[in-house]
């Protein structure tokens, strides 16, 4: 289906300018006495509490950190302390403005924002709902301790202490922090409180924050999400891929009316003016004012403004409004909330990079101060109360300093070796979708899918020739049955990437999708990469399951930090209790040379956290991408753009048309034999078949040919079975030798069955130089020659035949030049 | 003086596509450039106009069926 949108070229060839919205700049302007009358005293004194709360919070842990002592308790504590000192008025001003059900998700430097959202929930929830979140986080564990070491006083009550002992059991990485210890000081989240969780890569959570408010609008939530960083993270490419795919005007074009406008997402900056020892304005960026950004995005320039981070009332006010305008469908905002962190970046500042004379003019402006001048010339409070109130919150802020060192457990990984181990994956799986979801038109209504059913399951005719693409379920077709019974029977899948939509994917995996789904959950997406990743994540965290692709496995580089470091750690970093559903689709290329061909599977098997696939048949394609869809780990699913076409040749019966599942880390014997074991990765399969078709009739050797289909997990079983019936292995890849999985494999298999091997085990990959053009790609994948050669020559010499292939290279001598 | 409509090269590795359907019937007037019928390849959905304006004079690969790169699939009479 064309896009319903005319490009006009004579609209746009008319002469003119472009006209930007005006950015207002610290417009707040509300008499102290309105404020202090709308919202009473008791939230106004709050506000003040909360921000001494987070200050002397903060000062703790600086002085742990610093000095192993506060308030007369020891502890070494060994992680990082990103304070924000001087920041407390732009964070309990934001959460000020939130409900509960609003997500924050913070950076490095979030304690205060963790903090101050979660009194702000506290204040907001009954007494029966936190009773409820608190009795069942971790069966009451943290509640039980609270209840015994910090009893309540009427000033602090249960919840405060819960929030602030699980935050700070956090930070120690104590087994009853938030995370169960395996987040820490820059990871710590608490969603029943709205606080996802915190970042310790500068912007990761913008994209995060759009993915959750992509989740949010598409479950028909009436609340928002909001990315909190800092001044410096302006200057990361994926928080303007993020920027841009949360102001995507298809939300307001193209999906449908019940789910149309803009993202419910806010872009917070806290802006103190250094990104660590970088001064942003007028040394690390170009722009003057952090919200002139926002032109940059869209024509509202995403309602941009800049506000006084100093006073939290300001704050307030701006979150808000913006927050009105994200429930009105108006999404995406910005909101540049200029504050100034009086301590250093973290104990190991030395302030070279800023004058005694600056920090001396923001002391004026410190936040917690003024705002308590405000309230003593207003006549809510005295010095004297004032006084009693910062002394109380140290008292507080030192009883759960001293539950937190002396009560809370350490994690006993002698104990228990494999404990974080095991915190990698769940494992889990939900069962075979059987749900109706609405859909654009009858299934059967779609043209690919007719012409589907008319091909034989299985790809070889009654001739005993191979049918053709349009004649037999291909690769690509099995993809498509286990994506489309996902998409029609669970509408908590959505799918996007470049060209998804009226392409059907670069390599048509998707075509016909687009008659019977909604735009809503199959979409084209901007070349943002990044986003893309970090996107799936946040609306996996949200509870949504996403299936995304890059295209090319290529155009993994530009999501490195999105796959490696988001999609699979959080997992394990909220010691299992955050699911991140995403299946990242990734087509390893063939034909367009160096940038365009390339098999990375090492280089995501390599990050522990995600679970790698590499089908090579019809029916393994169609069965594993069920179990990924499936799958409540993450999977990166690899696809060989040579295979899209291949029918399938080995099971008789055919491409089963129902629903099926294949375990994920199986390998899969494709051919017995008994002189040989040769293990595949993806598309080597097919030169290791003909290999051994060759070998057979020629030399009357047999080899068995197992297809390792998944590369993380992988039961090994199967193939030192094999090893123990062969005495020889060699491990196929197409992607470049040195450090691929290939080598993994052969090497675990050589201590597993050592005692069986006859010969030294071979890795037979790509050589270590760029993939070169589709003219001389046979010298550079692995050919079914390559394998003979090595069979004969090394496995069993004396069925040596004439030496077939070019690479008769020296491997350590190209070794000793860097190939 | 007629003019075959024939099944064009997509690819150097397509070989067949099957007819989707037809827009006009035997006997219809077609205009050059107007859409005559849509074709699927494995991986993509196309639409084939007429190549020269007159009247459909017969339709050689129906609907469903495929064809082969080169394949005649229709004639058009020329006006």
């Amino acid at each position: 289906m064309p896009k319903s949108i005319p490009v006009d070229p004579q609209a746009f060839q008319q002469a003119g300018e472009l006209a930007f919205p005006r950015v207002p700049l610290h417009a707040y302007a509300r008499p102290f006495a309105e404020e202090l009358q709308a919202r009473g005293v008791k939230q106004m004194t709050d506000i003040l509490r909360h921000m001494m709360l987070v200050r002397e919070f903060e000062t703790m842990l600086g002085a742990i950190k610093a000095t192993g002592n506060y308030a007369g308790v020891s502890y070494v504590y060994k992680g990082p302390a990103h304070l924000s000192l001087g920041q407390e008025g732009a964070a309990v001003g934001a959460a000020l403005a939130l409900e509960p059900a609003d997500h924050i998700f913070g950076s490095h430097r979030s304690h205060g924002e963790f903090i101050a959202k979660g009194l702000s929930a506290i204040a907001r929830l009954s007494g029966s709902a936190l009773s409820q979140i608190m009795q069942t986080h971790r069966d009451g564990a943290l509640l039980r301790m609270v209840e015994k070491h910090l009893p309540p006083t009427p000033a602090t009550g249960t919840a405060e202490n819960f929030l602030l002992l699980g935050l700070l059991a956090e930070i120690f990485m104590k087994a009853d922090g938030f995370n169960g210890g395996m987040g820490g000081s820059m990871h710590a989240f608490f969603t029943p409180f709205g606080a996802y969780p915190n970042n310790a890569i500068v912007g990761a959570s913008a994209g995060i924050a759009t993915g959750a408010a992509l989740r949010k609008k598409l479950a028909g939530e009436a609340s928002i999400a909001v990315s909190m960083s800092g001044d410096g993270s302006t200057g990361c490419g994926p928080v303007f891929e993020a920027m841009n795919f949360a102001a995507m005007a298809q939300y307001k074009t193209l999906w449908t009316d019940a789910r149309k406008g803009g993202l419910p997402v806010l872009f917070f900056f806290s802006n103190n003016f250094y990104a660590m020892g970088g001064q942003t304005i007028g040394e690390t960026m170009g722009w003057d004012r952090l919200s002139r950004i926002g032109a940059a995005v869209n024509a509202q320039a995403l309602h941009a403004e800049t506000v006084d981070g100093t006073n939290p009332l300001a704050v307030a006010d701006a979150m808000a409004r913006k927050r009105a305008l994200l429930l009105d469908g108006q999404g995406p905002a910005l909101l540049d909330v200029e504050c100034y962190r009086s301590g250093g970046h973290s104990t190991t500042d030395a302030n070279a990079y800023r004058t005694k004379e600056e920090l001396a003019l923001w002391e004026a402006h410190d936040p917690i101060a003024k705002f308590a001048a405000q309230l003593i010339a207003a006549g809510v409070m005295d010095q004297a109360a004032v006084d009693a109130m910062t002394a109380n919150v140290a008292l507080s802020i030192a009883a759960v300093t001293r539950a937190a060192v002396n009560a809370t457990a350490p994690i006993d990984v002698a104990a228990d070796p494999a404990l974080i181990g095991r915190l990698m994956f769940s494992h889990a799986e939900i069962p075979a979708p059987s749900g109706a979801v609405r859909l654009l038109a009858p299934v059967e209504t779609s043209a690919r899918i007719r012409q589907d059913a008319k091909k034989a399951r299985f790809g070889i005719g009654a001739d005993g020739q191979k049918l053709s693409a349009m004649r037999a379920i291909t690769y690509r077709d099995g993809l498509f049955e286990a994506i489309l019974h996902h998409m029609i029977h669970d509408g908590r899948l959505i799918a996007y990437g470049e060209e998804c939509r009226e392409w059907g994917g670069a390599f048509g995996v998707y075509r016909g999708l687009s008659d019977i789904l909604p735009y809503e959950r199959l979409f084209n997406s901007p070349i943002s990469e990044a986003a893309i990743v970090a996107t799936a994540v946040g609306h996996a965290l949200e509870g949504g399951r996403t299936l995304i692709e890059l295209m090319y496995g290529d155009f993994i580089g530009r999501a490195g930090d999105e796959i490696f470091n988001q999609m699979a750690k959080w997992q394990a970093m909220s010691a299992g209790i955050l699911k991140l559903p995403v299946v990242l689709r990734c087509s390893v290329g063939s034909k367009y040379g160096a940038q365009h061909s390339q098999d990375w599977t090492a280089l995501v098997a390599h990050i522990p956290g995600l679970k790698v696939l590499y089908p090579a048949t019809p029916y393994d394609a169609k069965g594993l991408m069920a179990s990924a869809l499936s799958s409540e780990d993450p999977v990166v699913f690899f696809e060989s753009q040579r295979l899209y076409d291949m029918v399938e040749t080995f099971r008789p019966e055919g491409v089963p048309s129902e629903y099926y599942r294949i375990p994920m880390g199986e390998p899969d014997v494709k051919r017995e034999g008994r002189h040989a074991t040769v293990l595949t990765i993806g598309p080597s399969l097919y030169p290791a078949l003909s290999a051994a078709q060759e070998l057979e009739e020629s030399h009357g050797l047999s080899l068995e040919v197992i297809d390792a289909r998944s590369l993380v997990p992988f039961n090994y079983d199967p193939v030192i079975r094999s090893i123990e019936k062969t005495g020889h292995l060699m491990v196929v890849t197409e992607a470049s030798e040195r450090g691929s999985f290939a080598m993994t494999l052969a090497s675990n298999l050589t201590r597993f069955a050592f005692g069986h091997l006859k010969s030294a085990p071979r890795v037979l990959g790509s050589p270590n130089w760029i993939v070169p053009g589709a003219e001389m790609e046979t010298s550079y994948f692995p050919q079914a020659g390559d394998i003979i050669e090595i069979v004969t020559s090394q496995f069993h010499p004396g069925k040596h035949s004439n030496r077939r292939g070019i690479r008769n290279w020296d491997d350590r001598d190209l070794a000793r030049n860097g190939l | 003086m007629s003019t075959d409509v024939v099944m064009p090269q997509l690819g150097n590795e397509i070989t067949e596509a099957q007819i989707d359907n037809w827009s006009k019937s035997p006997g219809d007037k077609v205009e050059k450039g107007e859409m005559l019928l849509t074709i699927t390849t494995p991986k993509l959905t196309m639409e084939i106009e007429a190549p020269v304006s007159g009247t459909l004079r017969e339709i050689r690969v129906a609907a469903d069926e495929i064809a082969s790169v080169g394949d005649v699939l229709a004639v058009i009479d020329e006006a």
